[in-house]
């Protein structure tokens, strides 16, 4: 046991490394809840996780997060006859946004909640099995609402990310922490938010703070104690480790960040990652490049607005594909990269898409991230006239916001119209990809902003951004468009619009439907093929969650939580009058078929 | 009716942490307490259903006999009278949250000092489980104008306690042969989960250590522990020790006891 050499020293919150082998040197391992898992979730069970219909072992419904289920008894004739099963209130007073994905194991479903949240609840009753409530610092820092997005499962544990920045790993059976692990500091503006993903018995996690100057990372931990094994920043220059020791900086040090800039740089990882165990790569986007202020860093800005595929066994940066170079309008390349197998001119490509918050809808090489195509998802992109599919770059027009430097008392930078807005064509909310249609389904937002730079400097643990905005929506009578794109042409096949954004995840089933819930509260499922809504179910508050789906005893199941929060109701500026009058909510729902 | 209140509240948070599933709690207990205390069935169920105890006067529980400061009650049980004592239970009957701790007095004393948050007036009571399989029995009254488990903690007031959290600070002194007197605090909220709107989050496993890494002592703190906790104890043991800690949030804690020179 290594032992600090001076008196009544302050020992900050950490789980040293140490203190788990100082356990069971002592033999007291058991008796202090800190068992090894070595039942339950296996990688194999969690990469076969979209093909096992009993359970949902994972965000995304599996590492590759298709969100898609082969399920069919819920399907487009019988949909009309499903049902609440039960419903479970989260309760207490902190209804804020509930962009959890729910988790089914072993009869419990696991979801998490606003402020660091999780509940075991009875998958058949709907009964609470315990509740988790992180004791959450005054001094977090979330950007966007308090949001948890999901957990994790693996062995005997339950995973989820909080707002001070740690991972806790807590016993399925019983909710007691087994262990737990800081990833971030969260007084210089580190939060975590997302679903972590678990790859090969490691626990895969990014890092939310883009706007503080965080330095986007990506990390992974063994599952079963939290230690860590590797880190891999995404920011070039910074220095990624692998079991404690050197694993070379990202990139090359001032190749695309000039000076000192590259040191806060941003591109948080903040809506975590998927996996392809085809390829063996671990897929994260990254957020916008720090501060939002262009002009105070020329250059392509790298890894930020890209994604990048990691090798889980090295911690190495395999490939990457920036979306928006040198970055200017808060288009965080964050959003997932899908896997999936592209059948066109009868050869079958590892191929992968993403919607990005710039408005491309691309599809890349997922073995060496080579663009194959690139097409705009939404009614209006002012910013690139289309993506060049040899340089893999945008074509730009001109539309960045102005050097404040040229402004008569350089104070702020001349205004730009430009769209998609901040909030992106497609923020955090998850897409899905049915086997069945072969379509991606693309939960989008039709608004545009007015943005103008400032000049900024860096301080710990305050806004790094040099940028103010207002946001505006593009059309009279809706925002939010869920879109069916085929993937093959970037055609769109079908829309339906929304009134209020946008703002929850996606589902298809080979049931020939795709289902998503809406602000306004509606869970609704969709024909694949034409977008009619066939079902919808008031739940109460709004829904900015990702439904799933499992069978149980013969049934289909269907769940997805309802509460209404997330970023546009804090940022949404004129969208405020699609929105004001939603109320808060915080209920898990679950639904059958009525007999 | 608030006795009633607080009845139901002994019994849901007892319930929770019932040993004896489907027992009744009210059922009497083998003996009659001497302390009077109309929850004693319960608590004999609730903590060590179904074992052999007595009441036994070398059991001594020092406190006050009204609480200044429901937030932070000074007592000391002392059963280093007995031999082989293996485990100490503290209780506070009518506390919402009855337990308050468990000590293991592996190679120390069977006493030990240590502060709680009391409810209401109640008796403190030591439940003390020596090798043989008995458990020997005493306690104390403790006067209290209320309030100290339902309050927030004073940390949830200040928006910096999460940087205090787990410094740890203490000193042991030499007290003959192979004997030291050990006293130390650990900076943390110790928060109930009962006042509104603070989730729980308290300590709940506190080991002691010699030089050489061998176990001395071990406490297990529960909700009623003062905020701040203080524990004194005595171990037999010389030298540099260390004190290892864990909350309910899985944080881990650790440092040095040094001698005092």
């Amino acid at each position: 046991m290594k032992l600090i050499k001076k008196e009544s020293i302050p020992v900050s919150i950490t789980n040293k490394p140490g203190a788990g082998k100082f356990l069971l040197a002592l033999g007291l391992a058991g008796a202090m809840g800190a068992p090894v898992a070595i039942a339950g979730v296996t990688t194999k069970q969690i990469e076969n996780d979209q093909a096992s219909t009993g359970d949902v072992l994972h965000y995304g419904m599996g590492p590759r997060a298709q969100r898609f289920s082969p399920l069919t008894k819920i399907n487009k004739k019988t949909v009309a006859k499903l049902v609440p099963a039960w419903a479970f209130s989260l309760g207490g007073e902190k209804q804020r946004g509930q962009e959890s994905q729910p988790l089914v194991y072993d009869g419990k479903i696991f979801i998490t909640g606003s402020y660091s949240r999780m509940w075991a609840v009875d998958e058949k009753t709907g009964a609470e099995i315990w509740q988790y409530d992180h004791r959450l610092p005054d001094g977090i820092m979330p950007c966007c609402d308090v949001v948890n997005r999901g957990a994790a499962l693996y062995g005997d544990l339950v995973l989820f990310a909080t707002l001070d920045a740690k991972i806790v790993a807590l016993s399925q059976e019983t909710g007691k922490v087994v262990w737990s692990q800081k990833v971030g500091d969260y007084k210089a503006g580190y939060s975590a938010t997302a679903a972590p993903l678990i790859v090969k018995g490691m626990v895969v996690t990014g890092i939310s703070g883009g706007e503080f100057g965080a330095v986007g990372k990506v990390e992974a931990r063994d599952a079963k104690t939290g230690k860590l094994i590797w880190s891999r920043p995404t920011v070039e220059g910074h220095m990624g480790y692998l079991n404690g020791k050197e694993n070379g900086i990202s990139g090359t040090l001032n190749a695309t960040w000039p000076g000192e800039t590259w040191k806060y740089g941003g591109a948080a990882t903040w809506l975590g990652g998927t996996y392809d165990p085809d390829v063996n790569l671990i897929f994260f986007g990254t957020g916008n490049p720090a501060p939002w202020n262009w002009h105070t860093r020329p250059g392509d800005n790298l890894f930020s607005a890209s994604t990048v595929a990691i090798n889980p066994e090295t911690g190495k940066i395999v490939w990457h594909y920036q979306s928006t170079p040198n970055e200017a309008w808060d288009f965080d390349g964050v959003n997932e990269l899908v896997p999936f197998d592209m059948k066109k001119n009868g050869k079958t490509i590892k191929a992968a898409a993403k919607a990005d918050r710039n408005g491309f809808f691309y599809v890349l090489n997922r073995e060496n991230g080579n663009l194959i195509s690139a097409n705009p998802f939404v009614s209006k992109v002012t910013w690139a006239s289309g993506i060049d599919l040899k340089t893999g770059r945008p074509i730009e027009t001109d539309n960045r916001p102005r050097n404040p430097a040229d402004s008569d008392d350089g104070m702020k930078g001349e205004h730009v119209f430009a769209a998609p807005s901040f909030l992106g064509g497609k923020n955090w909310m998850p897409m899905a990809y049915s086997q069945s249609s072969k379509m991606f389904y693309v939960p989008s937002n039709e608004w545009g902003m007015d943005i103008w730079n400032e000049p900024i400097t860096y301080k710990k643990g305050a806004a790094y951004m040099g940028a103010g905005f207002t946001i505006s929506p593009l059309y009279d009578d809706h925002i939010g468009v869920l879109r069916a794109i085929d993937p093959t042409t970037g055609k769109i096949k079908w829309e339906h619009e929304n009134p209020a954004p946008l703002w929850g995840g996606v589902l298809a089933t080979a049931g020939n439907l795709v289902f998503t819930g809406n602000p306004e509260g509606y869970l609704m499922a969709l024909d694949d093929s034409t977008g009619e809504v066939l079902w919808q179910f008031q739940t109460g508050s709004g829904i900015v969650s990702s439904p799933v789906t499992w069978e149980s005893g013969g049934e289909q199941y269907v769940a997805v939580l309802s509460g209404w929060g997330g970023a546009v109701p804090l940022w949404g500026g004129d969208v405020a009058k699609y929105v004001k009058h939603l109320n808060q909510g915080g209920s898990l729902w679950v639904f059958k078929l009525s007999k | 009716m608030k006795a009633l209140v607080a009845m139901l509240f002994l019994v849901v948070a007892n319930v929770q942490s019932s040993e004896r599933p489907g027992g009744l709690l009210t059922e009497n207990a083998p003996i009659d307490d001497p302390l009077g205390s109309s929850a004693w069935n319960i608590m004999y169920n609730v903590h060590i259903p179904g074992a052999r105890v007595v009441f036994d006067d070398r059991v001594i529980v020092m406190a006050p006999t009204s609480a200044e400061n429901p937030m932070s009650v000074p007592v000391m049980v002392d059963a280093s009278a007995l031999s082989d004592v293996d485990k100490i239970i503290l209780v506070a009957d009518f506390n919402p949250i009855s337990k308050i701790l468990e000590f293991y007095p592996t190679r120390t004393l069977a006493k030990l000092g240590f502060r709680f948050k009391i409810q209401q007036a109640t008796p403190v009571r030591a439940l003390v489980h020596t090798s043989d399989g008995l458990w020997h029995m005493n306690g104390a009254w403790i006067d209290a104008s209320g309030g100290g488990c339902t309050a927030p903690s004073m940390a949830s007031g200040n928006a910096d306690w999460a940087s205090r959290v787990g410094q740890i600070s203490g000193k042991n002194w030499l007290r003959g042969h192979n004997m030291s007197r050990l006293k130390f605090q650990i900076n943390h909220p110790m928060d109930t989960g009962l006042a509104d709107g603070i989730p729980a989050f308290y300590l709940e496993q506190l080991v002691i250590v010699d030089q050489d890494g061998a176990e001395l002592g071990t406490i297990k703190p529960f909700e009623p522990i003062s905020e701040d906790p203080v524990f004194t104890l005595d171990v037999h043991a010389t030298g540099s020790m260390s004190l290892w800690g864990r909350d309910n949030n899985g944080n881990i804690f650790e440092a040095p006891l040094f001698p005092r020179s």
